[in-house]
């Protein structure tokens, strides 16, 4: 397996580019390319030539998060003021402005069905499930508290900042500040049990989609895990990063994951032997996002394609094969 | 049997005396002699017998007797007898005085033999014999060129005298000149071919010193024909066989040796060779034997020297280094010359190198030098020497001679090498790469340690990869190459133990049970806990992790490796598992300043202060105070508790800021080049106001550090951002921090952006530092003081925007949308409070919120404001249209005009001035406070013209007229009531804020901060990071949170850097067995 440079663009935001995410397919247009980005914007890019398709406004501090619907009509986007912005794709009409305070957002994910939105709640140590036809809030999963906070703690550590939905929607994980990664049983509004091994924080999550139990998770500690979500325990553990890991995604064919971190690159793994096969040093800053584009139907091979994000306000994209 | 006869005095009888049965008293034959009157050959014979039989008094009471003076009065005529006793007198005390080592009696015995010769010289000028003797006297007195003259006085008279020629060729082979004693000795076999072996010995020796070895060997042997039995003969073919080097010469010179030695037990060259070979074979109870019954046997200089220094030599190998001194030392005492015999001073050199004394060992190893300018091994280690004696230079310089002497010598590189680490580490391994290329080439197998220095230089120079091969190579295969390459999975960890991973060691269990060797050799341990620490290096920590597991589960003393993976699990934040590691490293030792010194350092993580502080004085106290790190340690416990103290106790304060000052000078004293003390000292400084001298501090520092890969010392870097800070020079101060975060943290660290926000703040750039702040926030999002600060931010930049004189509508709109944000974040942060502890005071915020609303509402005037000046400005743009529009018209209605005048020009001219006179004057009164200018004039001018032709034209343009007129005057009257507003309305609408601002125009400072104060928002040092007032406690709180990272920098190269330590220390070993330096320190080494 390998990564391919195909494009980037140079000062594709006015600042630091944070957050990334595939809008899929409809039958009227490809997959596009949503990025969200400090300079308050968020805007959408027509692959492979990575044209600018439109830029939306509407958001105040910077755009931490974004996130497609699995139907490819709706995306969010949030922003460090805590709004998220419901949108429709195609229109930049705004369907919803979500916001429950005072919990904060971070990152978000639609479910594979698309009936509920699931948001990383931060300093609420919970994650607030908004249902998708309404955009009602329907539920928030709290992280249970330790018994006994010590007062030297500064800061909340269960501080809830990613979030990953299971292959089959029946599962969430979220990630902590504090590098626990905490499971939930998403029917019954149930907390199952905590995942460990990372003690710092935890920004990005990703199911495998082959192996629904299989849970990755990118940490500050410049490792990535891979968890049994359901049996509790470490499968392994992947170290070459420099500093922190920022996002983690998995290939749609399972076999890779891709990782952006503080120390500039782009890693692709090679899960069959867990070590990084290719180092891509295409950008000058922090890369905060990869992301795998989904496959746009079943039993089409090659044409994979990854896209990564970065502090330097590029933005890359590679053929993945 | 041998009989002699002493003729009876007057008779024909004799007297039969059995040589065999010679008296015991040779008075009794002095009798018979005497009183016979017997002829003096009989008394030479008689003598002669005596000697023979060994009784040297009879033999020389006889002779003595035989040349009494009476003797001489009654024998007068007999000259040659009389002379021929004397003569052999001469040569007995010329033997004697040969043999004496006392050198009185030797002079003594040298002058009685003077004496006789003389006296036999007197009785006959010419007597051959007695020049023979004298010559053998002369030469016995080691004074050749007179016994020379002698031997020549009797060859002139008789060139064929064999004792002549045998002394003759013996001074010429004492003058070393081979060849002729080579000839005269020829000649005397020529002349008398029956005379002894011993002849034939000289010629021996003499083609062995020609190097004729062949020829040598064959007199040799032929004397061992003619005599079995003679040493010498047999003492010379074994040195012969033995210098042939090969095992089967060795073992007939050692038989021979031994055959001589059997025959005559006290020769002390053979005793002295086969001590030498004894000395090989290891057999060192035979060599003190043979040497000492050498000793005892010679007088010979050379030899007893040589005895010596196979004694000394054999005290040496056993480490008795006081007894091999003094024989050395007896050794070198019976050299006249070094250039006869070398060895004893080198082996002095050496004991005294090993007994510490480098001043005399340097004067022997010289010597050596001087007759062997070009001996490497001595070169070598007078390059120790010279760098024990802390002359690196002249170390050097000797090192790089034995290299550049032989080229192909890899122990010299390897020396030089080793030199070479401290001070060039460049130059080290180019010597050890050569080291490593001659060894290769050589087929030889390349020693752990030297590919081991390599790796580590390469580390620490930053090649990694090249560090990687070479350390590769130095562990060779194991089961580490299959965790390397990921061939031994690593398996799976069930949820207690995934935080425990550091400590596991079930998977070499496992191994062991599946019989996978785990073997690991003792002398690889070092190289592969150096690979271990490259591969973090290169973050591939699980992998780091499993060797340094592995190195623990075979070596379970190795403290070193618990710490790695208790530096390992801190990065991570794994603090408990850290401390549990560093625990299982005390139970090594309990005594390990280093494990100590990190005790307290994840103490201090856990906020446990007390506590780390007791850990670093134990650490201390366990250095005896040498350890620098935790002497620094403590400095930095006392500054931080200095700074921590947020009571403000300036008394306490002063005491422990004075008491870290003392700790790090304390460091500095000890090494005055130690980093992190002159950083420290630096801190001290720039908290005392001192503000140029630490910056001048901090500035060496830097420089120094960024030569390392180890050194990793960003706090200077942002001490100096403080610094410049401190004295106003923002954009510095900038630079500073950004080059910071990029070169060491990747820019993840979200304090040093929070500096760097303060910065720009101070700078009021408020779009940077409010973007930087959110930067932080980004990075770390659950730190709700940056998000304080972020509305702080914008508060501050819309209070500025809005209170500028000239600004535009869309900045204020940008301010009120800042002041929205700034509502926003401070109002969610109130409703978050009561959710999660975050140390902000709820009123604090709560009047943050109500003054932002109220500027917000102050902001709404200037917006409507700012709003109405638009709309202004677009109506202004409308009206000019519509004079545009209307001026297009009138130009087309004048041309229409034009040609109707045209046309209508011929018509009534009266009627027409009537008309307009009328027309005029009605004209002018519609017109009169109308300012219109010449071209209104122009207009009513061609109204005039045009004027009375049409009413209803004219009424139409009145109209039209009249319109203008109103737009036109609602125009003016709204500008004037704008700037009427805008005057009246200055002092109502800023109202209360706009005291405030004011201050601002004053104070640009101080002024947020007392209006804030005024509010009650003070106390901004402990939790608003951002907006502290511009006094050094802000700072103050930046250096302690610097210096904290600093202590969690250092102990991730500590071990690997005492590693090399060892590594250079291990040269101090060089000597004890000089062949063989090297694997002693690979002793030491791994030791």
């Amino acid at each position: 397996m390998k990564l391919a440079g195909l494009k980037s663009v140079e000062n594709a935001h006015d600042e630091s580019v944070w957050a990334t995410a595939w809008v899929p397919a409809t039958e009227a247009r490809p997959a596009l390319l949503l990025t969200g980005s400090l300079d308050e914007t968020v805007k959408l890019w027509r692959p492979d030539e990575l044209a600018l398709e439109r830029t939306n406004a509407g958001h105040f501090l910077g755009v931490v998060s974004v996130a497609a619907h699995p139907s490819g009509v709706i995306a969010a986007s949030a922003s460090i003021d805590s709004f998220v912005r419901v949108f429709d794709v195609d229109t930049n009409a705004t369907i919803a402005t979500l916001e429950a305070p005072p919990s904060e957002v971070w990152q978000m994910q639609f479910d594979p069905k698309g009936t509920t939105l699931a948001v990383a709640g931060g300093g609420s140590a919970s994650i607030k499930l908004w249902d998708t036809a309404t955009w009602d809030l329907i539920a928030t999963l709290s992280v249970p508290r330790p018994e006994q906070p010590k007062p030297s703690d500064k800061g909340n550590k269960k501080f809830v900042l990613s979030v990953a939905w299971s292959p089959d929607g029946k599962r969430l994980a979220c990630g902590s500040m504090d590098g626990t990664i905490s499971i939930f049983d998403v029917a019954r509004s149930k907390f199952l049990h905590h995942l460990e091994g990372h003690f710092m924080p935890v920004r990005s999550l990703v199911y495998s989609p082959v192996e629904p139990r299989l849970l990755f998770s990118a940490s500050d500690d410049a490792h990535v895990h891979m968890y049994d979500a359901e049996g509790k325990s470490l499968v392994g553990s992947m170290s070459g990063h420099a500093s922190w890991v920022l996002s983690v995604d998995v290939s749609p064919d399972g076999a890779a994951i891709a990782t952006g971190s503080s120390d500039r690159t782009v890693r692709l793994w090679d899960l069959s032997t867990r070590a990084a096969v290719q180092t891509m040093s295409n950008h000058s800053d922090q890369v905060w996002g990869v992301a795998f584009r989904p496959m746009a139907g079943a039993g089409v091979r090659g044409g994979g394609r990854l896209a990564s994000v970065s502090d330097d306000k590029s933005i890359s994209l590679y053929d993945y094969s | 049997m041998a009989c002699v006869y002493i003729p009876v005095q007057n008779s024909e009888e004799e007297v039969r005396v059995a040589l065999d049965q010679l008296p015991r008293d040779a008075s009794d034959i002095l009798d018979i002699l005497k009183a016979e009157q017997a002829p003096l050959d009989l008394w030479l014979v008689i003598a002669r017998e005596y000697f023979k039989q060994g009784k040297i008094d009879q033999f020389r009471q006889i002779l003595e007797e035989g040349s009494s003076p009476e003797i001489d009065e009654y024998y007068a005529d007999v000259r040659y007898e009389r002379i021929a006793i004397l003569n052999a007198l001469g040569a007995y005390y010329s033997y004697l005085g040969k043999i004496e080592t006392k050198q009185r009696e030797k002079e003594e015995h040298f002058i009685l033999a003077t004496q006789y010769y003389n006296k036999a010289s007197r009785i006959d000028m010419h007597e051959p014999s007695t020049w023979v003797g004298k010559g053998q006297l002369l030469l016995a007195k080691g004074e050749v060129e007179q016994a020379f003259a002698a031997f020549k006085i009797v060859l002139d008279g008789d060139r064929d005298n064999v004792p002549a020629l045998l002394g003759q060729a013996c001074v010429e082979f004492n003058r070393g000149r081979y060849s002729d004693s080579l000839e005269l000795y020829k000649r005397a076999l020529q002349v008398h071919p029956d005379c002894p072996g011993a002849v034939r010995l000289g010629i021996g020796l003499c083609r062995y010193k020609l190097g004729q070895l062949e020829k040598a060997r064959q007199a040799f042997q032929r004397v061992l024909q003619l005599d079995p039995e003679n040493v010498e003969a047999l003492v010379a073919l074994a040195i012969m066989d033995m210098r042939t080097n090969k095992a089967g010469g060795i073992r007939r010179g050692v038989e021979k040796m031994h055959r001589a030695f059997e025959i005559y037990p006290y020769c002390a060259m053979a005793l002295n060779y086969l001590a030498n070979h004894f000395f090989f074979t290891g057999q060192h109870f035979l060599v003190e034997q043979l040497t000492e019954t050498a000793l005892a046997v010679t007088n010979h200089g050379p030899t007893k020297s040589h005895s010596y220094y196979n004694l000394a030599r054999s005290y040496h190998s056993k480490g008795d280094y006081e007894k091999a001194g003094l024989y050395y030392m007896a050794s070198v005492k019976e050299i006249n010359k070094p250039h006869a015999f070398i060895f004893p001073y080198y082996g002095l050199g050496q004991v005294q190198l090993k007994l510490g004394d480098f001043r005399s060992s340097l004067s022997n190893f010289e010597k050596v030098l001087e007759v062997y300018p070009d001996n490497c091994e001595t070169l070598r280690v007078l390059g120790h020497i010279y760098v024990q004696l802390g002359q690196m230079e002249k170390g050097q310089e000797f090192m790089r001679k034995a290299t550049k002497v032989d080229p192909r010598d890899a122990q010299a590189f390897l020396d030089l090498g080793e030199l070479l680490i401290s001070s060039d580490t460049g130059a080290a391994l180019d010597a050890f790469k050569t080291a490593r290329g001659l060894l290769k080439r050589g087929g030889l197998e390349v020693p752990v340690e030297l590919l081991n220095n390599i790796g580590v230089i390469h580390f620490e120079r930053g090649e990694l990869e090249l560090a990687e091969q070479s350390l590769k190579e130095a562990v060779g295969d194991g089961i580490w190459r299959s965790f390397i390459e990921g061939k031994v999975n690593v398996g799976a960890a069930d949820a207690t133990a995934c935080n425990r991973i550091y400590k596991d060691v079930q998977i070499f269990t496992q191994l062991e049970a599946d019989n996978v060797n785990l073997e690991l050799p003792w002398n690889k341990v070092t190289a592969l806990f150096n690979l271990a620490r490259l591969l973090e290096q290169l973050h591939k920590m699980e992998i780091a992790s499993i060797l340094y597991r592995l190195i623990i589960y075979k070596y379970p003393d190795y403290i070193d490796a618990y710490l790695r993976l208790a530096a390992i699990s801190k990065a991570r934040n794994n603090i408990q598992l850290s401390i549990e590691l560093v625990n299982d490293a005390l139970k090594v030792n309990e005594k390990c300043p280093n494990a100590l010194s990190m005790l307290g350092e994840l103490e201090l993580k856990n906020d446990d202060w007390v506590k780390a502080k007791e850990t670093f004085r134990a650490a201390s106290e366990a250095a005896d105070g040498k350890d620098s790190y935790s002497t620094l340690s403590l400095g930095n416990w006392n500054y931080f508790a200095a700074m921590r103290n947020e009571k403000r106790a300036p008394k306490l304060e002063a005491t422990h800021l004075e008491k870290a000052k003392e700790l790090y000078t304390k460091v500095l004293v000890q090494h005055n080049s130690n980093l992190y003390a002159a950083n420290g000292a630096g801190v001290v400084l720039a908290e005392k106001g001192q503000f140029d001298v630490s910056k001048d501090m901090f500035t060496q520092v830097q420089e120094a550090a960024s030569g390392s890969i180890f050194i990793q010392l960003p706090d200077v870097w942002i001490n100096i951002a403080h610094v410049y800070f401190a004295q106003g020079n923002f954009p510095l101060a900038v630079k500073m921090y950004q080059n910071c975060l990029r070169k060491f943290y990747h820019d993840t660290d979200s304090h040093i952006l929070l500096y760097l926000a303060r910065t720009h703040y101070e700078a009021e750039q408020w779009q940077d530092c409010k973007k930087t702040l959110l930067r932080a926030i980004h990075l770390s999002p659950a730190n709700y003081v940056l998000r304080f600060d972020a509305g702080v931010a914008m508060q501050k930049f819309s209070a500025s925007t809005l209170q500028k004189s000239k600004r535009t509508a869309d900045e204020v709109r940008s301010a009120v949308a800042e002041l929205e944000n700034a509502v926003r974040v401070f109002s969610q942060m109130a409703a978050g409070a009561n959710l999660h502890y975050h140390g902000f005071d709820e009123k604090k915020i709560d009047t943050h919120v109500g003054y932002c609303k109220h500027l917000l509402e102050a902001a709404k005037v200037h917006c409507e404001a700012a709003q109405r000046e638009e709309e202004q400005a677009r109506q202004r743009q409308e009206l000019a249209r519509q004079l545009a529009l209307a001026e297009e018209a009138r130009r087309k209605a004048e041309e229409q005009r034009k040609k109707q005048l045209e046309k209508r020009k011929l018509e009534d001219e009266q009627k027409r001035v009537q008309q307009q006179e009328e027309h005029f004057r009605r004209v002018k009164e519609q017109w009169k406070s109308s300012t219109s200018a010449s071209k209104r004039r122009e207009r009513s001018d061609a109204d005039d013209e045009e004027g009375g032709h049409s009413e209803k034209r004219r009424r139409k343009g009145g109209k039209r007229r009249r319109k203008e007129r109103s737009s036109k005057s609602q125009y003016e009257m709204e500008e004037a009531e704008v700037d009427d507003q805008e005057y009246e309305d200055a002092p109502l609408n800023y109202g209360e804020p706009a005291d405030q601002m004011h201050d601002q125009d004053d104070n640009a400072e101080e002024n947020a901060q007392d209006v804030l104060a005024a509010a009650g928002l003070e106390d901004s040092d402990a939790e608003d990071e951002g907006v502290p007032p511009p006094n050094a406690s802000r700072r103050r709180k930046a250096w302690s949170e610097s210096d904290e990272e600093e202590e969690e920098r250092r102990p991730e190269s500590s071990p690997v850097r005492e590693n090399s330590a060892e590594l250079q220390e291990s040269d101090g070993e060089f000597g004890a067995d000089n062949e063989k330096p090297n694997q002693d320190e690979a002793v030491e080494d791994e030791d």
